[in-house]
């Protein structure tokens, strides 16, 4: 295991519990509305952003926060307009938003080509104080505005339509959603990699979808999962020098392997990923 | 003055040329209880989400408690329950059957404020009316298509609406749910004082209470009165070319 100062050690930590706490509370969102594509296309086109933002010598974490944000304004909808199926929103988005982040990558001087890198795969060393700040707002920011909006928010998860034909005024909701995950995602990203964050994002909330059927519970369960999953690729990646992204990864991996064999839902022959309203 | 009132009114799906609904001429008074018929493709879910708000006209005018849905709809839609057309839960929905009644009242409470014990108390009356309330703690997709709709139409009184708005309650149910839902409605429009606007398929499935039967054929209303009046009158016959015993299910 590679020896390292504890200060940053504490870093890290605190910064995969907020990573983990923050991904996997959007997560539920994201896996019970079926955004997982638009999500999906997010974080890819926040990958550009910040790639885009290295190149300009500006803050990455702004530009991927504006890169994804354009893609939620633009997909959000267009999706909700056009119908476009998952598949579709996809296989438009991913392919541009990959080549003009590869794109911003091969303009780099060759000394920031290896920073640009680390956007893909994560980066422990990239933590700092100003991303640990960030971090800790966001995620507060999520606890406060799940908390107070609560009852409407359950609503939209449970069936938009509904929601609107009862009186509920949908769309700042939906949007905020949305807004959320670009946030999220921009700013999870130099830690945990643009081509990986997703997998924080989706797979720790469908592993808390096995366990319940209760969507209160569910708000407290992705979360612990989340951590869980965040603290322990951070041990995977210390121990064995692989990168943050790619452990987050396997362990949430592992995580929903598990939650599946031994879900409650399973038991009965139900234990699919709810990703349909 | 009339509860629900539409003058003129033209609805036109979002990439379509032509409306779906037409020339709609409607008034439905306090405590009626409408039934809407038709054809497939007729219009009638159109015209409910027209009076309902989903769906803004593309002319004419919708008045909904003297109020033009246009300008205040968010509002309205809080006193107007709706029980939306073939719904059916996926067995891992992750929602109680409580919460989901609760649902109904998120309107009501407001934005900002919290459920009180009060809201809750409100919430297992609904439910105890159209008895699901032994399902209050139960996933909804457990539940069968009767229970799932019995427990929508909780929803939908959860949140004390002066109109309540079915469109075709009665589809995908067997004939004891549907005669059990049916007879649920009827003691809900005696009980609450409600304006009930219903699609409906099937002659049988119109109360002895309805007021008024509206029929439509090709986006418009082509006759409106007492339903006996409209289930005797040559437009039936011509809408439907057939005698009005045969349009039982």
């Amino acid at each position: 295991m590679i020896e390292l100062p504890s200060t940053f050690i504490i870093t890290v930590l605190i910064g995969a519990t907020l990573a983990g706490l923050a991904c996997s509370l959007i997560g539920t969102f994201i896996v019970q509305m079926d955004l997982t594509s638009i999500g999906f296309s997010m974080s890819h086109a926040a990958f550009a952003g910040a790639a885009l933002g290295l190149l300009l010598s500006i803050n990455p974490t702004i530009t991927a926060i504006g890169f994804a944000l354009l893609v939620a304004l633009l997909l959000g909808p267009i999706s909700e307009k056009a119908k476009l199926s998952p598949g579709v929103i996809i296989g438009i988005s991913f392919p541009i938003s990959m080549a003009l982040a590869f794109i911003f990558i091969n303009l780099q001087p060759t000394a920031a080509t290896s920073e640009a890198l680390n956007l893909l795969w994560g980066n422990l060393y990239s933590l700092t104080s100003a991303d640990l700040a960030y971090l800790a707002i966001l995620s507060v920011s999520i606890i406060l505005i799940i908390t107070v909006f609560k009852k409407e928010y359950l609503s939209i998860l449970f069936d938009k339509k509904m929601a609107k034909a009862s009186g509920i005024n949908t769309k700042p909701f939906y949007f905020s959603i949305l807004f959320l995950t670009g946030l999220t995602v921009a700013v999870t990203l130099k830690f945990i990699g643009g081509l990986l964050v997703y997998a924080l994002i989706v797979n720790t909330a469908a592993s808390a979808y096995q366990f319940t059927y209760d969507i209160n519970k569910i708000f407290i369960l992705s979360p612990i999962i989340g951590i869980i999953c965040s603290l322990s690729g951070v041990w995977m990646s210390l121990q064995f020098n692989t990168p943050i992204g790619t452990s987050i990864v396997i362990m949430t991996a592992i995580a929903f392997t598990l939650s599946v064999i031994f879900s409650r839902k399973r038991g009965t022959g139900e234990g699919v990923i709810p990703l349909h309203n | 003055m009339s509860i629900v009132e539409l003058k003129n009114v033209n609805t036109i799906y979002e990439g379509e040329k032509f409306p779906t609904i037409e020339d709609i001429n409607l008034h439905i008074e306090r405590e009626d209880f409408a039934c809407i018929m038709g054809p497939n493709g007729s219009g009638k879910t159109t015209l409910l989400e027209t009076v309902n708000g989903l769906l803004t006209p593309h002319e004419g005018k919708v008045t909904v408690f003297g109020e033009n849905i246009e300008n205040n709809g968010k509002d309205i839609r809080k006193k107007i329950g709706y029980l939306l057309q073939n719904f059916s839960f996926d067995p891992t929905k992750s929602f109680l059957v409580k919460d989901v009644v609760m649902m109904g009242r998120t309107g009501k409470i407001g934005v900002l404020n919290t459920v009180k014990d009060s809201d809750w108390d409100f919430v297992y009356d609904c439910m105890e009316l159209v008895e699901v309330e032994n399902f209050a703690d139960k996933p909804i997709g457990k539940l069968s298509g009767g229970e799932q709709q019995k427990v929508m139409l909780a929803r939908a009184l959860a949140q004390e609406p002066d109109i309540l708005i079915l469109d075709e309650p009665f589809t995908n149910l067997d004939y004891r749910a549907k005669k059990e839902f049916k007879k649920l409605i009827k003691k809900i429009y005696e009980k609450k004082d409600l304006t009930i606007i219903m699609v409906t398929h099937s002659l049988d499935s119109v109360p002895e209470e309805s007021s008024k039967l509206v029929l439509m054929d090709r986006g418009k209303v082509v006759l409106q009165g007492r339903p006996d009046e409209v289930i005797n009158s040559e437009k039936w016959k011509s809408v439907y070319g057939l005698k009005p015993e045969d349009n039982n299910d």
